[in-house]
């Protein structure tokens, strides 16, 4: 797909704004606080409705307003023409699409898919494990109504059963929650072990074109799930039921599953390089984008936030090629770019006001 | 201390689906607009509150130990529908597809809300199964988290032997609403696509 039109009202700092493009290359350029990354933001709230910044939506809403509105123009590869609008309200949402009401997010996900590659990236490899089962489930939430579900079922599921913990629960009753606890645990399995693989496949291919590197890459689960089914996972949660009742929470599950990087087999967090790192986050997110395309069958808008200053210019010129000419990339950065494609669109950000300067200056 | 109109409003308020506005249009209507129903008003809730109770056997809504449906012989009491509240069996008569007996547990297991086995009518559904006189049981509850866990709750309290038949429904029912929100034909449709429950 292909991000025609932008205007945002009342979005973060940015009261007012409307921006046409007319390439597949679009940079914003200002100091950091002007609004740049907000319109980044905005872009890549259209897939999952979700922000890349914050997990509380009333922030989008500039300060003494009642509500923030986003409108979307884009090329749709199956839809055509269309025109996505979301007004944010607190504590309420509502999306149309070609001026029809979208009234549940699961008819919605997968529609629209973006990719944002941010500063923070490198902390997938080397933070805590938390932050790659985030990646995962977003990245699966985004475009698997299925996997949504799967997830929310199993975080009440789980919700119930360490409640049950913490009062001493009976045997019965926590059995009772663990039905559905190892039906949800048992879908969440299956779709991330084929999603894994399927970015695995993806990853290989884009690191070998970024790092021109001869070493595979590869993520998976780490360690990998001890249950392969619902009946197994009953098993595991049955026989944890003493020690967790110890701990009054549950400690086994795909709550606690973590994610490998590795280089040639070897963790990419223990033995790779600063570059090796930098260069295999880049090309998790362009794996994130093939994924994308090959379940929606639509063309993801790259959305780049403040990374590509960060790169060596042999790096930089061989991550333009994995992009290629046909995908939408939206980058932001403090200095417009030297390097890389000539047909960007400038704009100047600043007190979240956008003007766009003449193309080739 | 508040004015009498202020106390009405204050409790209409507090009712289930009632906000500030609604609660005042009501207070207003009923004492402004419409003063001629209050007395029939009045008489029907102090009626209903002297009469009406739950159902000893099936927890449904009664006016003597048993309900209407508990007292019609010509139901099939050994098949029994487990509905999470009154609602749900009203939906389920409304349908004309069903002719068996209710079980209403007014509710379902969560911790979470603090709703365990005992806030639920659970003894007396025991009760009825441990008399041996009903052959099945048809699980009715929301086909979420906790309408899972509570099936789940049941088939642990059946007695032992497997004379008791249990299936479930819920499957192509509304997601979230469940039985109350499903059609007629919704619901005899899934009420004839019951699956066996283990
Ligand atoms: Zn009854």
């Amino acid at each position: 797909m292909r991000l025609r039109r932008i205007t945002l009202q009342h979005f973060r700092n940015i009261a007012g704004a409307e921006l046409a493009f007319a390439s597949r290359r679009q940079f914003f350029a200002g100091a950091n606080g002007q609004g740049k990354t907000s319109l980044l933001e905005a872009a890549g709230f259209i897939t999952a409705l979700r922000s890349f910044r914050t997990a509380d939506p009333a922030v989008l809403i500039a300060h003494g307003q009642p509500e923030a509105a986003l409108a979307c123009e884009l090329d749709h590869e199956r839809l055509g023409p269309t025109r996505v609008v979301i007004r944010l309200r607190p504590g309420s949402r509502e999306v149309s699409c070609d001026g029809e009401r979208v009234p549940r997010i699961a008819d919605y996900l997968g529609r629209f898919p973006t990719v944002v590659f941010t500063a923070q990236d490198l902390q997938l490899i080397r933070g805590a494990p938390a932050l790659r089962r985030r990646w995962l489930d977003l990245t699966l939430a985004a475009i698997d109504a299925g996997y949504l579900a799967a997830l929310q079922s199993y975080h009440r599921a789980l919700d119930e059963r360490n409640r049950l913990l913490k009062l001493g629960g009976p045997p019965a009753e926590l059995a009772a929650f663990e039905h559905p606890l190892a039906a949800a645990a048992a879908v969440l399995g299956v779709k991330r072990g084929a999603a894994l693989a399927e970015l695995t496949h993806c990853l290989a291919a884009a690191y070998g074109r970024i790092a021109a590197a001869v070493e595979p890459a590869a993520v998976g689960l780490a360690p990998v799930a001890p249950a392969a089914d619902a009946d197994g996972w009953r098993r595991i949660y049955a026989d944890g039921r003493t020690r967790d009742l110890r701990f009054r929470t549950t400690l086994a599950g795909p709550h606690r599953d973590d994610l490998e990087f590795t280089l040639g087999g070897r963790s990419a967090r223990d033995f790779g390089s600063e570059g090796e790192q930098r260069s295999l986050m880049l090309a998790l997110r362009l794996a994130q984008a093939d994924f994308f395309q090959a379940r929606s069958g639509v063309e993801p808008v790259l959305l780049a936030d403040d990374v590509l200053g960060e790169l060596d210019a042999g790096r930089r010129e061989r991550f333009w090629a994995a992009v290629g000419s046909a995908r939408q990339v939206l980058a932001t950065g403090t200095r417009p770019p030297d390097t890389g494609p000539d047909d960007w669109e400038r704009f100047r950000v600043a007190g979240g006001a956008f003007a766009m300067e003449a193309s080739g200056a | 201390m508040a004015s009498a109109y202020e106390q009405l409003q204050q409790q209409l308020k507090q009712l289930p689906g009632l906000g500030y506005r609604s609660a005042e249009r009501l207070a207003l209507h009923l004492l402004v607009e419409k003063p001629a129903r209050l007395p029939a008003l009045v008489q029907a809730l102090e009626e209903a509150a002297r009469t009406v109770r739950r159902c000893t056997r099936c927890g449904n809504l009664a006016e003597g130990d048993l309900c209407v449906i508990c007292a019609d012989a010509r139901r099939d009491q050994a098949v029994v529908c487990v509905v999470e509240h009154v609602p749900d069996l009203a939906a389920f008569e409304r349908s004309g597809a069903y002719r068996g007996g209710y079980h209403v547990l007014h509710g379902k297991l969560s911790p979470m809300h603090g709703v365990g086995p005992a806030d639920l009518n659970l003894a007396a559904l025991t009760a009825r199964l441990a008399d041996g006189t009903v052959r099945e049981l048809i699980l009715a509850l929301s086909n979420d988290v906790e309408g899972e866990a509570t099936c789940h709750f049941l088939t642990q309290q059946l007695p032992p032997g497997g004379t008791v038949k249990v299936s479930r429904i819920g499957f192509g029912l509304p997601s979230g609403g469940g039985v109350l929100y499903a059609d007629s034909v919704t619901l005899r449709s899934a009420l004839e696509a019951r699956r066996e429950y283990s």
